[in-house]
This record gives structure tokens, sequence and C-alpha cells, in this order.
């Protein structure tokens, strides 16, 4: 909402500094942080809050200023409609539920000229182009005053009974500024007969519209329902200030009084004689409201005792007449402030006046809860994982959920698990991600003057479909430089770390996916997935325009949660252990993994075996040979070899290195 | 013989004091007191000697080897005096090989810092779905179907087709207030509880707005919650997370699921709030909206506000993290370039 200060100061005198005033309308919720000069006027750049429609009007923001300035508000002269002198009969029909309340009048013998110069420069203030008086008076006054209006060529009506209904849909309307719009069902709608002469709360049709000629009018000031004109605004995806102000919900109780300004500007300006008897039709009776607060909520929500006078005080600077009743206050609420409804509202009217800096500051007293909340999260376990994977020189990233169908494409992933947005922003952000591995690549390329990158990220992924959807944590890494046993080892590392020891790595079955078909695997504890590794599949990296070949991992957390636990102390063995190295001649195709693990089962005197070194087909393990209860000697220990040696010869057909 | 010793005894106490440094004293040592030093080799020919000599001359051989040995340590005192004294070869401010150790996204930092201040004022953490019903993201934070409410909070739908959803039942979530309900309506108060999570808004991306950026809400239940808990509140975490000489100025706003509303600012850490293109101009930055939970969202988990009320407030996680490093483009957050990244 712009309020310029020359128009404001026609109903209070401004005494504070311009800045010190915009912070004081801050602090009481009128958010002021700009204002333009416009043709050498201030104009303030006010940020209206939905509750507040009366903020919608120079009137109701002076109202506003008077609180802080601690002066009286001077309200402009209303004076009463004459009695008609001509005779224009009108007469419309409306739907209760439509509009709550509806008044109008007709008026002949106008002469269509232009406005004052002074209400013309003030339209432009408002940054609107000034048309001839009688459409420039309604625009005026709506801006004063913060009720919608509307004029009409009465000569133009096919009739003087006029319908306001909601359209059937399909029919058509032109409105002022020669657009057509076929109109869907439900809109809220004037008809003459059969014709559409006004789009209700939001534009006023040509076919009744003011012109050079216009000698009678029809002036309206309807209130209408604010979901209806919010549905048809929606609906035909069209705003304008009047819709803007409708759906917040203007002042019930201010119509007729807009009429009389609205009356007495046009006779003044535009000349004619009133034509008609006053229409004013209402559901009920728009009087002041009545809400009583007590002081012990006063207090018990502030937090701290205000003075008396002091609550007074700023209850009648609001308007609300406050009369003592019992341990409270019996208010009476003017129906331009619609928003106060129960007592809360009126405590924050109490407290905002008072100034929110100048409460004192306290922490509550209260409990803390024993029990875990619904929802509960310990985020100790990402965080572990965190620093695990930078303490091995990971880098975090963190990047968007949402992504393009392009980079899924490119990522080989299957579109249809994928949940959609129906209306996104841009086609970069239409999907939700079920992996995180795609902006790692992204991430990769766009470091690609780098060599050795090591990069994850821990964030959700999603699948669908949207009613059975899941939200699961992941973690992934990338590295583009440094063998596989390298990479591999990290995940080693962060499986021993989590003492997760019991999992099965086979191989990966799905065909197109982002992992290479060959060189990548699934890693199984039990029932429970844990991950996929390998190296990602050589159609995506040339999608992605990566050159060199590179090592992933993604995992799921909640996995790696269920399956870690904490270390389980064991005394340090006092004997040291017989340490020797054996090399052995392994086929191709026997997995290390289970020659190591076949070492480690052979003998419960094997402490720990350790892959040193690889030649061709000739693996070194060094083998740790411990007791609990002494240090084995050399024929203990050649007895558990031999025995090892036979295992394997067993097993896999492993001879030893000669 | 007793020429001799004196002869060695001499000798070895020249070669001492003549001695440039611990390692040729150290072969002096040997050559005089070592196995098959002098010194030792006499003591080995004592047997040698008459018996009436031999007393004479042990003790001779002994002393000689007590002032050979006091001289040495005396020697070897000054000689690593003066080798300590002496310039290290060591430049000792050329650059270290750093260990391999890679960096934590300063969201990650300052999430982990914020979840530490709430720890300590007894909050708990709750985690909850991104993709979130209309209900929980609006209806039961009092925002009335059809109300301009709804437009401070640009919406995206989920594409609900084939399912038994109507379009717009489903939401990326638009603020972590969606979990007000859920918590409140399976929870017994007292609680306090904090929500860290990825928010989605529709809106076109540039310097200070995203699709999607992070909140982390707070919220308190329990018998007596005043406006000024809130304030403490507030001001105790932003002055944890900013520094105690931090600015704090507090306006009305509103909300629907608060009463009375309140918006927290801090000055401008980007510009120390002379004004700059990431306050807008103002010195301040908006970074915590709050409020007493209006008595609606209450009654709609079931908890009675006659007898229990609450505050609740949101920080944009992103722009504290922005506000934090002086970041004045929330993009930069979610680009992952290693020359942002290495310098947290």
């Amino acid at each position: 909402m712009k309020a310029p200060i020359p128009w404001l100061k026609e109903y209070v005198e401004i005494k504070l500094p311009l800045n010190d005033l915009m912070w004081k309308m801050t602090e009481i919720g009128l958010t002021t942080e700009s204002y333009q000069t416009i043709e050498g006027e201030k104009v303030l750049e006010v940020e209206v809050t939905p509750n507040r429609p009366d903020w919608l009007s120079i009137l109701g923001i002076a109202r506003e200023i008077a609180i802080i300035e601690k002066l009286k508000v001077k309200l402009p002269k209303l004076s009463d409609i004459p009695e008609p002198s001509s005779k224009l009969p009108l007469k419309i029909n409306i739907n209760s539920k439509l509009v709550g309340r509806y008044t109008g009048i007709t008026i002949a013998n106008v002469k269509v000229k232009a406005a004052p110069l002074w209400m013309q420069k003030r339209l432009i203030l408002m940054g609107l182009r000034p048309i001839n008086n009688l459409v420039d008076i309604t625009n005026y006054c709506m801006y004063e005053l913060g009720i919608p209006i509307h004029v009409f060529d009465y000569d133009k009506f096919k009739s003087s009974n006029l319908k306001l209904e909601l359209s059937k849909g399909g029919e058509k309307f032109i409105s002022v500024d020669e657009i057509s719009y076929p109109l869907p069902p439900d809109t809220l709608i004037i008809k003459d007969g059969d014709r559409v002469i006004d789009l209700c709360g939001i534009k006023g049709g040509l076919n009744t519209g003011i012109s050079n000629s216009t000698k009678n009018i029809y002036i309206h000031v309807p209130i209408y329902s604010p979901t209806v004109i919010r549905k048809t605004s929606l609906a035909l995806k069209l705003a304008s200030d009047a819709s803007y102000i409708y759906e917040r919900g203007p002042d019930r109780g201010g119509n007729l009084n807009t009429l009389k300004r609205v009356v007495a500007l046009v006779l003044e300006f535009a000349g004619g004689k009133v034509a008609s008897e006053i229409i004013d039709l209402k559901d009920k009776e728009y009087s002041p409201a009545k809400i009583s607060v007590s002081l012990n909520k006063l207090e018990s929500v502030l937090g701290f005792k205000l003075e008396w006078d002091e609550i007074i005080d700023i209850l009648s600077d609001l308007n609300l007449s406050p009369q003592k009743m019992g341990e409270g206050l019996s208010l009476t609420i003017p129906t331009y402030r619609g928003d106060l409804k129960i007592e809360e509202d009126i405590v924050e009217e109490v407290a905002r006046i008072h100034g929110y800096n100048n409460f004192p500051k306290t922490l509550p007293t209260g409990t803390i809860a024993k029990e875990k909340i619904a929802y509960y999260f310990n985020p100790k376990f990402q965080n572990h994982l965190k620093t695990l994977m930078y303490g091995v020189g990971f880098s975090e990233i963190q990047t968007l959920s949402l992504t393009s169908r392009e980079q899924l494409i490119k990522s080989q992933l299957n579109l249809e698990n994928h949940i959609k947005i129906a209306n996104p922003v841009s086609l970069e952000y239409e999907y939700f991600r079920s992996s995180l591995v795609p902006n790692l690549l992204d991430s990769i390329k766009l470091n690609s003057l780098l060599k050795k990158l090591k990069l994850f990220e821990l964030n959700k992924v999603y699948f669908g479909p949207p009613d059975k959807h899941r939200e699961l944590y992941k973690l992934a890494a990338i590295q583009s430089a440094g063998s596989f046993r390298e990479f591999k080892g990290v995940i080693d590392l962060i499986l021993e770390k989590l003492n997760i020891d019991n999992f099965d790595i086979k191989d990966s079955l799905v065909e197109k996916s982002i992992w290479h078909p060959t060189k990548s695997a699934v890693i199984e504890a039990g029932d429970t997935p844990i991950g996929t590794f390998g190296e990602i599949h050589p159609k995506v990296l040339q999608n992605f325009q990566i050159k060199n070949r590179l090592w992933a991992f993604e995992a799921e957390v909640l996995s790696l949660e269920y399956l870690s636990y904490d270390p389980i102390f064991e005394q340090p063995n006092k004997y040291p252990p017989q340490i020797e190295d054996v090399t052995l001649e392994i086929k191709k195709g026997i997995k290390i993994r289970d020659v190591i693990s076949s070492i480690k089962i052979s003998s419960k005197l094997v402490s720990s075996v350790e892959l040193v070194d690889i030649y061709n087909e000739n693996y070194t393990f060094r083998i740790y040979y411990q007791a609990p209860e002494k240090t084995l000697d050399n024929v203990e220990v050649e007895k558990i070899r031999t025995n090892i040696l036979k295992i394997l010869m067993k097993k896999f057909g492993i001879t030893i290195h000669q | 013989m007793h020429d001799e010793v004196l002869n060695i005894k001499n000798e070895a106490i020249a070669r001492i004091m003549e001695a440039r440094d611990l390692d040729e004293l150290a072969e002096i040592k040997i050559g005089y007191l070592g196995r098959k030093g002098k010194i030792t080799l006499l003591f080995r020919d004592l047997k040698n000697i008459p018996n009436e000599k031999r007393r004479e001359i042990g003790n001779k051989i002994n002393d000689s080897k007590k002032a050979i040995e006091l001289t040495l340590s005396k020697k070897g005192e000054e000689l690593t005096n003066t080798s300590l004294k002496n310039k290290s070869d060591i430049d000792l401010t050329i650059p270290g090989i750093i260990p391999n150790i890679g960096h934590l996204h300063p969201q990650t930092i300052v999430l982990n810092e914020i979840l530490e201040i709430f720890n300590h004022l007894g909050y708990q953490v709750a985690d909850g779905p991104e993709i979130e019903k209309d209900y929980y993201n609006f209806e039961v934070l009092n925002f009335p179907d059809d109300h301009p409410a709804r437009d401070a909070q640009q919406t995206m739908f989920i594409d609900v087709a084939n399912t038994k959803y109507k379009l717009g039942e489903l939401i990326p979530r638009t603020h972590t207030s969606a979990m007000q309900g859920r918590v409140m309506e399976k929870t017994t108060p007292p609680f306090r509880v904090i929500v860290p999570g990825r928010c989605f808004r529709y809106e076109q991306v540039d310097a200070s707005h995203g699709v999607e950026f992070w909140q982390v809400e707070g919220f308190v239940v329990d018998k007596q919650i005043h406006l000024t808990d809130l304030f403490g509140t507030i001001e105790f975490v932003l002055k944890s997370l900013f520094g105690q000489s931090t600015k704090i100025k507090f306006a009305t706003t509103f909300f629907p699921f608060v009463e009375p509303g309140v918006d927290a600012y801090i000055e401008c850490t980007v510009c120390n709030g002379r004004g700059c293109s990431f306050c807008k101009k103002s010195g301040w930055s908006e970074i915590m909206p709050a409020g007493m939970i209006h008595p609606n969202v209450l009654k709609h988990s079931k908890i009675d506000s006659s007898k229990w009320s609450g505050f609740a407030f949101a920080m944009g996680l992103s722009r504290v993290v922005t506000l934090k490093y002086k970041i004045e483009d929330l993009r930069v957050l979610h680009t992952p370039d290693y020359q942002i990244l290495k310098q947290f």
C-alpha cells in the first residue's frame, strides 16, 4: 500500500522525523521499510498484513499514525446525501450470502470532465493514471476510506432491474479496458437482463462504463463475500486493487459513509442531482461488536503488570471505548476492526501500542518434559557420520531436493518412482530426487579443475507414489581420484567405526542404473539394505560430461544407525602377537574378503588378518597369532598356519607363493 | 705405570676440552672408558702389577677415571648448551604438510550450534515429513481455506494423479510450523520442541529467495508461558548465536497461528547496520518471526487452551548462515563449489 505523506497529513499531523515514523509504524505492525519520492513528494511503501484491510486506506494508516503521535485523527468531512430532486429508478436483487451489505444511488445530469488537479496528483502518487472526474472520484474514495466503489453509466443499462448472481459458466464479459473474458462458473457478476455488466469486485464492464457523454450515473458501494471474490480472482487469474481489498474483508459498517463521501465529491466536481433514494441492503445490522477482556488474562499473556491508566489510554487511543467491568474491561469494537475477535487479539493491541521493545525479558520457568515428544529425532548419529566423512577428507555439500527431469534421465533413474510437482516454478525444480548421487556428479563437473575431489552429502531422498510416499535419509560420497582400494577403505572404515561387521556384499542386479553394471555392488545385512557402492556407469559419466572414472557410494542412514552399536570393551592382550607375512597365489575370481574371513575363522588364535601387498596374483597377508594367556611359540604358530593353508587349498585351491 | 696413568688422564682431559661436539665427546668417552677404552684396559692390567703397588696404582687409575668422567660431564653440559643456542637449521616458518581432512557445510556447522543452544534450554528435536498434508501445513495452523493469508506462502502442489488425494491436499511443506500440529496432537504438554528442516515455496529464485530453504521451528507449551518469555528466549538465542553485543529489535506482525504476533530483527551483519543490498538498505534483517500460539491451534490439537499456553517461532536457518558468514547471496549455500566449501 502506498501512503503519500501530504495525503496522510490531511488527517493527522506528523511531527516525528520520517525514519523514526517508519520504524514506529513497523514496530506496531505497519511494516514500512522504504519510501519513494514521486513528483517531489514522499510516498511510504507500507506492507499491510492480511488481517488489517483497514490499513488498505490512507485514513486507516493515518489512524495508526495518530496513535504513534498521540494525536486525534481528523476525519474527512461527511455531509448527508440530499433528498432526491430528480428521478432515475433502480432496483437490484442480491443474495446476502454473496454480498454482506450493498449500498447504491443514482445521480442525474452530471458533467464528465477532468478531476480537480489536487485529486489527479494524489492518484498519480498512488501509481494511478487519472481518467475523468467520476472514475477518479471512485478511486480516490477507495484509497481514502478503504472500500471499493463502482460507477455505471445509467443510460446504458438495458433494464433498471439489476441482478447480482453467480455465473453459470460460458458467459462473455468485456471489461472497461476492452479485454474479453469467457467466464468460468461461480464468478460473481451483475446482469441487466441478459448482459453481464460487472465482474464484481474485480473489473467493471465496457457496456456500462463512463464515457465523455455520460449524463446519468449509478454509483454502488458493495461489500462482497471475501471468499467468493477470492475464488473469482483465482479462477480468472485476475486481481485488482478492489479484489485485493475485498478478499481481506473491508469494513461492513462503512459503506454508507463511503457513499456519502463519493456523492458529495460527485456533486461538487461533476455537478448533477441525486435521483434516487439510497439503496441500502444488508443481511444484518453491522453495529460495533463487544469484547470483554480480563486483566488477569492480559497480565498472564504479557508476563508483567501494566499500569491501569496506560491500558485505558491505549484502548481509548485505539477507539475501543474501554469500560470497567468487574475484574476487566468491556470494549466496543468499531466495524473497521473486524480482525478483533477474541481476548488474545486485544492483548496484542495493548502489547503492540505499549511497544514490544519496552517489554522486560524472561525465560520460561516451566517444566522440562521427561518423556520423548512425538517425532523425536536424535541428530547425534547423522552428525557422527558427517564427522567421520570430513575426518577422512570428504567435504560436505548441501544441494536442493528438487531436480529436473533431464537430470534424472541423465542419471538413468526411473522417472516412475519419482514424486512430481504439479505446478513447478521452473522445469529445473520439477521432481523430488531419489538419489543424492546426481548432484554429486554435478559438483564433480563444476569443480573439474580440481583433480582430487572427495565430496559427500547427507540429506533426504524421496520415493513415490505420493499417497504412500517415503522420505529417507541417505549418505552419499564420491571420489574423483585415487584407487578403488583407497575409496573402499572409506567404506570399510565407516562400517568399522559403526561396529557393523555382519554384512554381505552382493552383485547389483539392476540393469539400467547410475551404477556400473559389473563394477558395483550392494551391501546388505540380513534383509536390511545398507547401500550401493562402485563405479559410476560410463554412460552416466558421459551424460554429465565427466571424463575420468568415479567411485561413489550411497547408504541408507537409518539402516546404518539400526545396525551400529557402541564398541564393547576388551582388555588388551598382555602377550604380544606373533606376526608373519604369508604370500598366497590367488586366482582371479576368488573374493579376497572370503579368503580373509576363512583365515580369520580358522583358529581362535588368529587375532587379525591384513592384506598388505598385491603383486600380480600374489597376495601378501599379515597374520597376527595371539593367545590370551601366553606368547605362542613357533611350533604352535606353524600348526595354525599349516591348518590355514590346508583350508585355503581345500576351499579355493589357493597355494602358498614359493 | 704411574706416569702412564697420568699421561692417559691428561691426554683424555685435553681431548675432552677440545671436543667440538657431542658426537666427538661420545667417541672420546668410548676411547677411554668403553669396553676397550684406555682406562678400562689399565684396570685390566692391574693384575700384572706387584701386590705392594697395586692398591696405589689402582687408586690412581680410579681417580683418573673420576676426573675424566667429571670433565666429560661438564664438557657435555657445556656442549649441549652451546648446541641448543646454535641457530637451528629448521625453518620453522615453512608451511606444513596438511593432513587430509574435509569440510563440513556451513549450514551443518550453524545448525549444530543452534541445536546446542536449544538443548541447553531443554528443547527436544522433532523431524517430520517434507511432503505434507495441507491440513498440517495450513488448516491446523488457523489458515482458513481461501484466505489471503495463504498468499504469503506461495505453495507448490504435489502431482497426485491416480491417488485418493485432490490437487492441493498434498504439498511440499511451506514452513516447518507444519510440525506443530503433528507433535501437539500426539504429545502431552508440557513440551519444548525444535524442528529443523527443509521448506519449499513457489518463488522465483534470486539472491534472497529460493524454491527451497531451511527453517528451524520452535514451540513451547506449558502452564505459564508469557510474551516476556518469548522475547527473552529470542534474545538469548540470537545473542548466543551472533554474540552478546548483537542489536535486536521486535515488531508486531501477523501470522494466523499466533496472537500476538512478533517479528524479530537483528542489525544486519553484512553491513553492520549501514544498509546494504542484503538488508534492502534498512540496516536490519528480519530473522525470527514468532508469537504466542493462537488458541485455535491448541484447540485443533485437543490441548485445553484455558490451561495451557505457549509460544512459537521460526528461524530462517539459511538466513542465519548467510548473516553469520556475511554471505550476500542465498544461492551460495547450495552451490557445491569447492572454492566455497573449503572456506568452512
